[in-house]
């Protein structure tokens, strides 16, 4: 049995008319989020809206797909009754090959300098006129060089004018990556090849210059986009120890026998495995383990093995024991607070593989490849873990969890809650957001899913004209404990509508909950609105996901009046004269 | 047999069900059948009887009856 195969790898192996009946399928099935995508292009790009569909339902998001007219991106930006005003979307693609931008290219002696300058004001027209999330592609470079074999210039050819050209666009990107993504066309082109890549019959007969390959790796990049804006990313890698971490058994084999040495087979594709889990480690992804072992003889492979990366402290938690590892993944998940679906294990025995898919059926199960060196890839090549910026406080998270782990065992010393929480000295910092924080916000709208009242994603750039706005305020949520730095951990979105304010959005890390944060955290951020705008009455909502049900009566204990019920939600309002702020006297508020 | 599989393919291809694709079946009886699903209904062809196209072919292909005997030159016989 095959464990976790994902839909770019899926999506290869079926025959074109195959993927359109799935996809055919797969729409009639319910999705759980929706997202809007348009493409302006100069090219013929159709063929790569199966593909995007495929990836995108395959993760439970509905897509939206529109293309502009052929060739008239800057009309379609600059009409303001082309689809992209009237129905903006969530993400707009610029599909561009450099045959229709500039028809001197592949001449003898070609330069790249006006296209680069038309691109990067193209690219500003764009970010002006639009508050998508945006994908620009690269350029492929050309397959043969105007030189021939010899007397290759090799500082101004036409392949290094298109690298000059890619130089650019990935410079832009970079200084732009609040609103700006990468579609790494080059990349594409260097993982397929001309053969996989380039479609010349079509291209000169209807401007179809890609083949399937190209076209689902490209829909590929783009659906990680939409996946990781709609909180798709797992969150916590949990692993078997032998034969995962590293090669044999240590229980048997001893700390010497163990294959994980870096300059030998196959010890080498453990040790290049193991930075792959240190890579996710840096990005803020939790790591646990989950094996049946000896504690002792994992402990002394992680503290003494000199070729052993991965250490106890990068772990946020751990079941070593000798119980069913489905139950061990239900204390994790409760040890760590989080659903099913964030959970990604790795184990090579396709017994226990079996067991967490069967009971599990949430958790992406991976089975160490048969072909062992095929392993280090495993982890990064189906972008699982992807989040749309890695913020300071993903570097910190596993730390912070550990502090947690030292405030569960600080809890049991204690007779009753509130006496432990009032030893924790607990300090909220809340205040309108700022600049450096809108990455950190909009990251939290895209990932949290459990105390998330509306379940609104958000990317930067839309964070960053709320706070351009004064009918907008956003206020973020920073706690800090005698244990440490929680970090920007709740975020709060009004919108005010005359004499109503509004509660777009509120949500909280699920690491900081149960201490009555979010009390304080809320009628903080009403009393200061209330103050700025002079509103008379609250409206807020709880719209349900399968994930938020813990916040369903949030609003009910907070003294809110249900005013409707349906299927899709509840709203609740609250005159602001009936507003009482609790009094919680263990919270310090800072501004 | 062969030309249910036919049948099935450009059904696929233009979204629509196998009864809609008709022994006529051309751009006039099949609305979808527009110059993007064209270029679909080439590649899919290709690859569900493993053959190439010549390029005289893929535009000549514009119904299901010009299909069959498409496929007859590349030795299919329907």
């Amino acid at each position: 049995m095959t464990f976790f195969v994902s839909s770019h790898t899926r999506a290869f192996s079926l025959p074109l008319s195959e993927l359109l009946d799935a996809v055919s399928k797969m729409e009639k099935e319910g999705a759980d989020s929706a997202v809007r995508i348009c493409f302006l292009r100069n090219v013929t790009v159709e063929g790569v809206e199966p593909f995007l569909k495929f990836h995108c339902l395959a993760a439970g998001i509905r897509p939206g797909i529109i293309f502009g007219n052929y060739d008239m991106v800057l009309q379609e930006i600059m009409d303001a009754n082309s689809p992209l005003h009237h129905n903006p979307p969530d993400m707009v693609v610029l599909s561009l090959v450099m045959e229709q931008l500039d028809p001197g290219y592949h001449s003898f002696g070609w330069r790249a300098d006006r296209v680069i300058s038309e691109l990067e004001s193209l690219f500003d027209l764009l970010a002006d006129r639009t508050n998508a999330l945006l994908m620009v592609n690269t350029f492929i470079p050309p397959f043969d060089g105007e030189f021939g074999v010899t007397g290759h210039d090799w500082s101004a050819d036409t392949f290094a004018e298109i690298t000059r050209v890619n130089r650019a666009v990935r410079e832009y990107v970079a200084a732009h990556r609040s609103r700006f993504m990468l579609a790494d066309w080059e990349r594409i082109a260097r993982l397929h090849g001309e053969d996989g890549c380039m479609d010349y019959r079509f291209w000169y007969m209807s401007k179809a210059p890609f083949k399937k390959q190209f076209l689902n790796s490209y829909a590929w990049d783009i659906a990680r986009i939409v996946k990781a804006l709609k909180g798709k990313a797992k969150k916590c890698l949990v692993l078997d120890c032998d034969n995962t971490l590293w090669g044999g058994v240590v229980g048997e084999d001893g700390l010497q026998g163990i294959a994980l040495d870096r300059n030998s087979y196959p010890g080498n594709v453990f040790h290049e495995f193991q930075r792959t889990v240190l890579t996710l480690h840096e990005r803020g992804v939790l790591i646990a383990l989950c094996s049946k072992n000896n504690d002792e003889d994992v402990w002394e492979v992680l503290d003494r093995h000199p070729h052993s990366l991965l250490k106890r402290e990068h772990l946020s938690a751990w079941r070593i024991n000798w119980n069913d590892k489905a139950t061990n993944f239900r204390e994790l998940a409760e040890e760590l607070n989080l659903g099913m679906d964030s959970f990604v294990f790795v184990d090579d025995n396709p017994t226990e593989c079996e067991l967490v898919a069967t009971a599990l059926p949430d958790v992406t199960v991976m089975r160490v490849p048969d072909k062992l060196y095929l392993y280090p890839r495993l982890l990064l090549k189906d972008g699982l873990f992807d989040t749309l910026t890695v913020s300071g406080e993903d570097r910190q998270r596993a730390r912070m969890y550990q502090a947690e782990a030292q405030r569960k065992d600080a809890a049991r010393q204690y007779d009753s809650i509130d006496q432990y929480l009032s030893s924790l000295a607990l300090v909220a910092t809340i205040h309108p957001a700022t600049p450096r924080e809108v990455a950190r916000i909009a990251q939290l709208t895209q990932k949290t899913n459990q105390f998330n009242l509306t379940t609104r994603r958000y990317a930067e750039g839309e964070i960053a004209r709320f706070l351009s706005r004064e009918d907008h305020g956003v206020f973020s949520l920073t706690v800090t404990d005698k244990f440490g730095d929680s970090g920007l951990t709740g975020v709060l979105i009004a919108v005010r509508d005359g004499s109503v304010g509004r509660i777009d959005s509120l949500l909280l890390s699920c690491r900081i909950l149960g201490r009555n944060l979010e009390t304080v955290f809320l009628h903080r951020c009403l009393a200061l609105l209330e103050t700025a705008w002079g509103v008379k009455e609250w409206r807020g909502e709880y719209l349900p996901t399968r994930k938020n049900r813990q916040v369903e009566d949030f609003f009910d204990r907070m003294g809110f009046d249900l005013m409707v019920e349906s299927e899709s939600g509840k709203t609740y309002q609250l005159p602001v004269v009936q507003r009482v702020a609790p009094d919680i006297t263990y919270i310090t508020i800072e501004e | 047999m062969e030309a249910n599989r036919l049948k099935l393919v450009m059904a696929r291809i233009f979204g629509v069900d196998v009864s809609a694709i008709g022994d006529d079946a051309s751009p006039d009886t099949i609305e979808n059948w527009d110059s993007l699903r064209h270029m679909n209904l080439v590649l899919a062809l290709e690859e569900e009887f493993g053959i190439e196209l010549t390029d005289d072919q893929t535009v000549e292909i514009m119904s299901y009856p010009l299909i069959k005997i498409v496929l007859g030159e590349h030795g299919i016989e329907l």
